[in-house]
């Protein structure tokens, strides 16, 4: 992952240097060198203390995290502070236990669902704010505001009490619909519950989604869909080939933001299940690592169970990164 | 809108039955979109005998503040009611670990935003995928870290922790407010004898402000919610935050609904009305450098 191909970076040029380019192949000058490492240094200076902080309480985390998942930790080792190399025998144990397969396939049918249903969703009422009246698309911003301002564990809290099997209002108003929903348990079968995590976790998510579409549709210039009318292109035809291909950069990133966010989704669901997420047959990894290292107390399994769900996002999300660092939207360059 | 305008010219019947449907769906959607938040402060304001009854009420026939009253002097197991140590601890935890974040973000957003500093796109790309590490499967190591260094039941731990997590977004999102500031502006300000970082403070900052609240806001939403951290590392209950405050509520026999619901409210309130001003430069930051045009 590290050092993918980033041709726009030359060493040490500030945009504002008027200079000609410094000469960074073959025959550099030690003086020039020493003018490129002093330019360097004031942004250096700028970025060092998010480097350290983000280097302190995440990337050294990050190495510990990997280098348990090749050793033996419980309590004992814990508290003994013992280091007991293990080998690769977390992930043989990980692989030879045939839960694992069950459950990368629902992790990603779960992602998948979600991400999904978010995007779509999102850009549906992105398309929507922009063909009802100004009154209207005021209110429906605010409602989804709300939505969005509420705290994921609140907000998970109060979808238990809203689906609640006894005094639910769910449950009465499909009654009241004439459905027999009387006292039905929504939280009894696996598939249900993911299906109100699901809705909980787009509730939650659609509006950042639909308010940055919205935004982006808004700087497609006027004229491109006015030049596209008087070619008598179809509303289909202009959104998939002038407003796509300009908003497509937004895209990408809300997408994989979403996969990220959505992949490590643990308030809802632990909120959700109230503790008990092993009434999902199959626990999205994310959380099912977190039950190996905290209620069976094995920290090595449960690290090497992260490791490999890093490696799924980094493997599923790979593709977009280098998309976007293609299109420059990841390189330090100053747009024009 | 710009969508109609093109279309404006076809006033056929069809594109008006159209307009119409549009509008049924976005109030749908609206409706469906706040109810839960409706419902939740509806809950909080009714009694108990309205909340465990067979049919609920959709408005607080019988309005009270009991819920509130109780919830915040909702005892723990020692007897100790800590709604408002837990409200002051997540204030001032919250609240410095933002600032902490915010001027950190800033100056890395400059420094990668106005610089071809070498590794930019590599930090970019690693910062990216830093938020893939699931934050629960952290939590061991970064314990193990803090208690090597005598930060566990320590505010400073927590606020760092909470700057570092929320850090990568800041710096995503402040990025793009900085590309959207023309640098000719810092330039004439040094012509103006204004050095590179007087440049920045004077000129850039305040030109960013919207965009420091809008990721400042994002971050204490973050920091505010979260539960798993503070419950690993603040053992202490005179250390704990409201999140861990709210979770008291369903220890107890059974689930108070009603209590938890004004809980909910008082949790969600200040984040949400913080969020209503300020939103909208979330969202102009977010696309701003994102989008060609």
């Amino acid at each position: 992952m590290a050092a993918p191909t980033v041709p726009k970076l030359g060493p040490g040029t500030t945009r504002r240097d008027t200079s000609p380019a410094p000469t960074h192949s073959r025959g550099v000058k030690p003086r020039s060198w020493r003018r490129s490492a002093r330019r360097q240094l004031f942004p250096i200076l700028l970025i060092l203390p998010a480097v350290g902080l983000l280097g302190f309480l995440l990337g050294y985390p990050i190495g510990r995290l990997f280098a348990t998942s090749f050793q033996n930790l419980g309590l004992l080792q814990l508290f003994s502070h013992k280091v007991q190399w293990d080998g690769l025998a977390n992930y043989r144990a990980l692989f030879s236990s045939g839960d694992l397969g069950t459950s990368v396939v629902q992790t990603v049918v779960f992602v998948l669902a979600c991400v999904g249903l978010t995007m779509l969703i999102g850009t549906g009422v992105a398309l929507l704010l922009g063909r009802i009246g100004t009154v209207l698309r005021l209110v429906v911003s605010v409602c989804m505001l709300f939505a969005w301002a509420m705290p994921t564990s609140a907000a998970a809290i109060v979808w238990t009490w809203l689906f609640s099997s006894q005094y639910g209002v769910v449950n009465y108003m499909l009654s009241s619909l004439g459905f027999h929903y009387g006292s039905h348990n929504w939280f009894g079968s696996g598939i249900s519950a993911y299906a109100i995590i699901t809705a909980n976790i787009v509730w939650g998510a659609v509006p950042f989604v639909a308010l940055t579409m919205y935004s982006a549709f808004m700087l497609v210039p006027r004229d491109l869909f006015e030049a596209a009318a008087i070619d008598g292109a179809s509303p289909v035809v202009v959104f998939r080939r002038v407003t796509m291909p300009i908003v497509r950069p937004i895209f990408v990133l809300l997408t994989v933001l979403s996969i990220i966010w959505d992949a490590n989704v643990f308030n809802q669901v632990w909120y959700l299940t109230q503790g008990n997420a092993q009434l999902l047959n199959v626990i999205p990894l994310g959380v099912w690592q977190y039950i190996e290292a905290f209620s069976s107390q094995q920290y090595g399994l449960g690290a090497a169970t992260a490791v490999i769900m890093i490696l799924l996002l980094v493997a599923v999300t790979g593709y977009y990164i280098r998309i976007m660092v293609r299109t420059g939207e990841v390189s330090g360059k100053v747009r024009a | 809108m710009t969508q109609t305008t093109v279309m404006a010219g076809t006033h056929t019947s069809r594109y008006r039955a159209m307009t119409w449907l549009w509008r049924a769906i976005a109030i749908v959607f609206g409706a469906v979109t706040i109810f839960p938040v409706y419902w939740m402060v509806n809950s909080a304001f009714e009694p108990n005998s309205e909340i465990t009854s067979l049919t609920p009420s959709f408005f607080p026939v019988h309005f009270t503040l009991h819920n509130f009253v109780s919830a915040v002097n909702q005892t723990s197991g020692t007897g100790k009611a800590y709604f408002w140590t837990d409200a002051r601890n997540s204030l001032v935890v919250v609240t410095s670990a933002v600032l902490i974040t915010v001027v950190l973000g800033f100056l890395a957003a400059a420094a990668i935003s106005r610089f071809r500093l070498r590794g930019a796109a590599v930090f970019l790309v690693l910062i990216l995928v830093v938020q893939m590490v699931p934050g629960t499967a952290l939590i061991i190591p970064t314990f193990l870290l803090l208690n090597n260094l005598h930060l566990t039941n320590n505010y400073l731990g927590l606020i760092l922790v909470y700057a570092a997590a929320t850090l990568p977004f800041t710096i995503w999102v402040l990025r793009g407010f900085v590309r959207g500031v023309p640098i000719e502006l810092e330039e004439a300000g040094q012509v103006d004898g204004l050095t590179r970082l007087g440049a920045f403070i004077r000129i850039l900052l305040p030109l960013v402000l919207p965009g420091l609240i809008a990721a400042g806001i994002f971050a204490f939403i973050t920091a505010w919610n979260d539960f798993l951290v503070v419950d690993v590392i603040m053992q202490s209950n005179n250390h704990q935050t409201l999140p861990v405050w709210l979770y008291s509520f369903t220890t107890n026999t059974g689930t108070n609904y009603a209590g938890l619901m004004a809980g909910c409210t008082m949790m969600a309130l200040p984040v949400v009305i913080f969020f209503l001003f300020v939103q909208r430069k979330i969202v102009s930051g977010f696309t701003a450098g994102s989008v060609k045009g």
